[in-house]
């Protein structure tokens, strides 16, 4: 049987029979324990003892197994075997994700029996799988997303990566703990919800979601490992990303062409400091766009262009749109009618900042001095003058402080003239 | 075979190849040499498309190899200066996932690993694990993985690194197997002594340039003649160049000369012949012995 190579491999690795033998029987034991505190049957214990097993074994153990597929492979200095082969980034990402996760898959599909056999509200099972699983590959698949990035990074520790993903297990553990209600996935738990005009069952409209999710982390693999694979792409998949995400979003605010600019605009922003800490920031890569830029080679251009500057230039028409209108939000009580071009400029001058630490000596701590400079420039400086009673001054570093709408967007273009200028003689220095 | 055509690498600060273009024949062993820092590993990892160079183009066996980076994949070997292995599986698991992952069929598998380790003298070690074994056995393994698809063009970066002189014997004599299969090989490596012994062609890199590209053994070329006298002759060069189907291509002194012979083994004759008639007290007159270090010096001298 012609099996993914990858798979086979991770296969081989995680399940030995050893493994097998072992895991089996640890986790009987447990569910022997859970089965004497039921009173000598499967009841409430021992089903809540194994959705809660499930969870952390997929969540946690499963999480760390992804991470590590990729982030072991540079370590050990293999990935250029990887890179060297005929497998497709297809096959290289669910060979990694389901072959790394292989153990941890059989221990929770144990716990999955266990619960199955145990519970009392079996008709709620099929929609609790459905989210157990779909949950699970979610964040299984960001893992190795996670690992992706960090590599690509020079990042080859997997310790602050994975706290990363326990202090996301802890902030969403109170919406896993409704995941274990298993009242919420019976059939008749009718609850409305509202996307667009449309008025859709909630749980539905969840499932939906998740798979969504899931669809566009493994998407992200994919092209993350496309790239890696040398194979050249044209940034449809973050165009799409950007897109989908305007269209979800923008459903669940009130319906107007104002309320669907704000959500693209807010997106857009968004995704442009995304794209900007994920990607990696090579000098000679804005160099190689120049190039092709002069070359009139577009394709190229298109290939090299930084998905930063995608999201970023998407922003501009929401934010064009936005300056004209008269409308108010109604959370805040200031007018903010010519605020979102001043705004967009601050993402600029935020991401020229990051770009500027990133071209210096020490880019592995472009991310901690970026944050520095932005509690300076959001926070510190503008209080410190505020304070005085010098809220010219403030609005200076914070321009919208600034009481005229124009004297923010000059503000704001002020400051990004004066990065970009330092930026570009960075850049020049280092190529 | 293989072409490469004003490649430009660079990295923040510095040029690591400038404007470097070569050819390199099908079935030549090429040897990759240069000081450290000269910019080989840079060559053959865009060459294996691993690493994508500011500007120019290469192309092996018709392959676009920065357009079409991984149809590139499938033609080449490579073995890198720091390559790893998956030390959680034998050797045989190893070779068999990289055959897979290369598109050899589940049922081909077992065939190409016989192959490859018989090849590389490993048959015996197929159930250990990559770190049970020694770094000659490891550098072996590595290679085995570069070539079990049977490639056409096969790059390897200092293979013969941390090899004893055993291991490194045998690895020339595999490369010569490789070679007499029609498969072209680019080799870098510092121990010039050992690239002598199988290398065809001899690319100098220097500075991330091209400084040089000879043939080093080329059977269709004239080779070289070396004359040594017992005793000196005043008049050696005048003599030597009056001499029909000769060339004189060096004459220090008037003891010595390096010759060049237009024929094969009867024009040898006639010279030789007509050496003695002149006089001459010939003790030696056989083919000079070309050694890759003394070129590759010569060369760096000339550059620098």
């Amino acid at each position: 049987m012609n099996l993914n190579p990858e798979f086979e491999r991770q296969l081989i690795l995680e399940c030995s029979q050893a493994r097998l033998i072992g895991a089996t029987i640890v986790l009987s034991a447990v569910f022997t324990l859970t089965y004497f505190l039921d009173d000598y049957r499967l009841g409430n214990i021992t089903a809540q003892a194994a959705l809660t097993l499930f969870m952390l074994i997929t969540l946690l153990w499963g999480t760390r197994q992804s991470l590590d597929s990729i982030v072991e492979e540079y370590r050990d200095r293999t990935w250029d075997i990887q890179r060297l082969s005929a497998l497709g980034p297809w096959q290289m990402a669910w060979g990694k994700l389901l072959g790394s996760t292989s153990m941890a898959w059989y221990c929770a599909g144990i716990c999955l029996l266990v619960h199955a056999l145990a519970t009392d509200n079996p008709a709620s099972l099929p929609l609790l799988f459905f989210y157990a699983i779909g949950t699970a590959l979610l964040v299984q698949s960001a893992g190795l997303l996670l690992g992706l990035l960090a590599v690509q990074r020079g990042q080859l520790k997997t310790g602050s990566i994975l706290i990363l993903v326990l202090v996301g297990f802890i902030v969403f553990m109170p919406s896993l703990t409704d995941l274990t209600d298993t009242a919420n996935y019976l059939p008749d738990n009718l609850q409305i919800s509202s996307w667009y005009n449309l008025t859709v069952n909630a749980q539905t409209l969840h499932q939906i979601s998740l798979l969504c999710a899931l669809f566009w982390c493994v998407m992200g693999n994919y092209r993350l490992l496309a790239q890696d694979l040398g194979l050249r792409n044209l940034p449809w998949a973050w165009l799409g990303f950007t897109l989908f995400l305007v269209v979800y979003l923008g459903g669940f605010i009130p319906s107007s062409s104002y309320s669907f600019s704000l959500a693209a605009f807010a997106v857009c922003s968004v995704l442009t400091y995304v794209g900007v800490i994920v990607e990696r920031h090579e000098p000679m890569r804005i160099k190689r766009l120049l190039d092709y830029y002069r070359q009139a080679n577009w394709r190229r251009v298109g290939e090299e262009l930084p998905l930063s500057a995608l999201s970023f230039a998407l922003s501009l028409p929401f934010a064009i749109f936005l300056s004209f209108q008269e409308q108010r939000y109604a959370w805040l009580d200031i007018s903010l009618h010519a605020y979102p071009l001043a705004i967009a400029l601050l993402v600029l001058r935020d991401c020229a900042i990051y770009l500027f630490f990133c071209f210096g000596k020490n880019p592995q701590r472009a991310f901690s001095l970026s944050l520095l400079s932005a509690a300076l420039l959001y926070g510190i400086l503008p209080g410190l003058f505020g304070a005085v009673g010098m809220t010219d001054i403030s609005a200076l570093f914070f321009p919208l402080w600034a009481d005229s709408a124009f004297a923010a967007l000059v503000f704001a273009a002020l400051q990004c003239v004066l990065i970009l200028r330092l930026l570009y003689q960075r850049w020049r220095k280092s190529v | 075979m293989i072409t490469a055509d004003k490649l430009i690498f660079e990295y923040p600060g510095l040029r690591a190849l400038d404007d470097v273009s070569f050819k390199i024949a099908s079935g030549s062993i090429t040897a990759l040499v240069g000081p450290n820092g000269a910019g080989k590993t840079t060559l053959l990892r865009c060459m294996a498309a691993l690493d994508q160079p500011v500007s120019g183009a290469i192309n092996i066996a018709g392959i676009d190899v920065l357009e079409q980076p991984r149809d590139c994949h499938r033609i080449i070997g490579y073995l890198s200066d720091f390559f790893g292995l998956y030390q959680r599986l034998t050797v045989r698991q190893c070779l068999h996932y990289v055959a897979r992952a290369q598109g050899i069929f589940e049922a081909d598998c077992a065939a190409a690993i016989e192959d490859v380790s018989r090849r590389l003298h490993i048959q015996d070690r197929l159930e250990n694990s990559p770190a049970q074994l020694s770094r000659g056995l490891r550098q072996r393994v590595a290679i085995a993985q570069a070539i079990i698809h049977k490639p056409p063009v096969v790059l390897l970066d200092e293979p013969a690194s941390g090899l004893d002189p055993e291991a490194r014997h045998e690895l020339a004599e595999l490369f010569l197997d490789l070679q007499a299969q029609g498969m072209t090989l680019l080799v870098s490596s510092h121990i010039l002594a050992e690239l002598e012994a199988y290398c065809t062609d001899m690319l100098v890199l220097r500075q991330g340039r091209i400084v040089e590209q000879v043939a080093v053994k080329a059977p269709s070329l004239v080779k070289p003649f070396k004359l040594l006298l017992a005793n000196p002759v005043e008049n050696l060069l005048p003599l030597l160049q009056s001499l029909p189907g000769i060339k004189v291509l060096n004459s220090d002194n008037k003891q010595q000369a390096i010759l060049q012979l237009d024929g094969g083994a009867s024009q040898q004759h006639q010279v030789l012949k007509a050496l003695i008639a002149l006089d001459l007290t010939v003790c030696e007159f056989a083919p000079a012995a070309s050694n890759l270090q003394d070129a590759y010096l010569q060369t760096i001298r000339h550059s620098s």
